[in-house]
């Protein structure tokens, strides 16, 4: 399967990210999840953005929280609107998590 | 005919919520879908305990006599009721030091068929396959 | 075009989750797809009138009206809404409320879903 994930939390209660086993995986980070792209713990990336995926991050989510596409931190997460988010599922997955 | 396949995967504790109560009720509620559907359309769905969630199937659970509210325990017997196909990660139970004697297993009392099928993570992954949409909880 | 069906189980005020899929079901609506947004626990709080808008407090009853007149489908779990106090005299005007199978068939013919759990 195709699946999409939405995290928006930055601290997750869950562990099904890691059991998740889909042929292509994309993570969406938006509300409190944006902080994984942007937010370096004692100097290390968030290890949320050590799967195998294209990940991008809600940008009006970002700029609610202060943040701006020049604070994400690696090059691999693409900043996208709420229609891009539209077009991803249509268009690029076929099947959708809320974690 | 056509069949859409709905998978609830419930991945926390209840009470503290009610996420665990909904994605069974919810479940439950295919039972009764076919008044939006045209003949022979159906909905059927599968129901998956992982992680902390299997914390929600630890039987003798007395909700109703502490809260005066249904127990999760009583919700999982009406989907085997329901005939629903209901999985519990044999490995996350296995990590909580629980086994299948620990957790509610059947319906019996109720007149339920169906039991809880404790299957390995990777059976769930297969079922999360098999359906056109996931709900995690 | 396709058929979204969202689903969303949080609060109006607090987490955001509501705000998320009202936006979402715009942006959906906003490039032709059909939406469906069902409102099941504590996320039926959107489906009551007359909430007074502060900026402290999630309020989505305008844009929610706005989104109604552009087609969107919101439908709100009768049971969690009696539960609350919510009754369908004072629901908002274009909201419906029926049971959980209403979710369920809206589910069977959608082409993509999104299922947004409580807190």
């Amino acid at each position: 399967m195709k699946l999409v994930t939405f995290v928006s939390d930055y601290k997750m209660t869950v562990d099904t990210l890691d059991r998740l086993k889909p042929e292509k995986l994309g993570i969406i980070l938006c509300q409190n999840g944006v902080f994984h792209a942007t937010t370096k713990e004692n100097g290390n990336s968030s290890s949320l953005l050590n799967y195998t995926a294209d990940y991008y991050v809600l940008k009006e989510d970002l700029e609610s929280r202060g943040l701006t596409a020049e604070n994400v931190v690696d090059d691999k997460v693409k900043v996208i609107t709420f229609g891009d988010i539209v077009d991803l599922m249509f268009n690029e997955y076929d099947k959708t998590a809320w974690l | 005919m056509a069949t859409t396949k709905l998978g609830f995967i419930v991945q926390r504790p209840g009470l503290k919520s009610e996420n665990q109560k909904l994605a069974l009720t919810h479940a439950i509620a295919s039972q009764s879908v076919e008044i939006y559907l045209d003949d022979d359309d159906e909905v059927l769905c599968d129901v998956a305990f992982i992680g902390d969630g299997v914390l929600n199937c630890i039987k003798d659970q007395k909700t109703l006599e502490n809260y005066d509210l249904n127990s999760t325990e009583s919700h999982v017997k009406m989907g085997l009721l329901c005939d629903l196909n209901i999985f519990v990660c044999k490995e996350d139970l296995e990590k909580f030091g629980l086994s299948e004697s620990d957790i509610v297993m059947d319906a019996n009392e109720i007149g339920g068929d169906m039991d809880v099928r404790v299957v390995p993570y990777d059976e769930i992954t297969k079922m999360m396959e098999e359906m056109n949409h996931l709900l995690f909880f | 075009m396709g058929k979204l069906t969202i689903g969303c189980f949080a609060s109006l005020v607090g987490s955001t989750n509501l705000d998320f899929a009202v936006k979402l079901s715009a942006a959906a609506l906003e490039k032709g797809h059909k939406v469906d947004l069902w409102v099941s626990g504590n996320g039926t709080m959107i489906s009551i009138e007359d909430q007074r808008p502060f900026k402290d407090y999630s309020s989505l009853q305008k844009p929610l009206e706005e989104l109604m007149a552009k087609g969107l489908n919101v439908t709100a779990c009768e049971a969690c809404a009696e539960a609350r106090g919510y009754h369908e005299n004072n629901t908002l005007e274009g909201v419906k409320r029926f049971s959980m199978d209403w979710y369920l068939g809206s589910a069977f013919d959608a082409d993509r879903m999104l299922h947004i759990g409580g807190e």
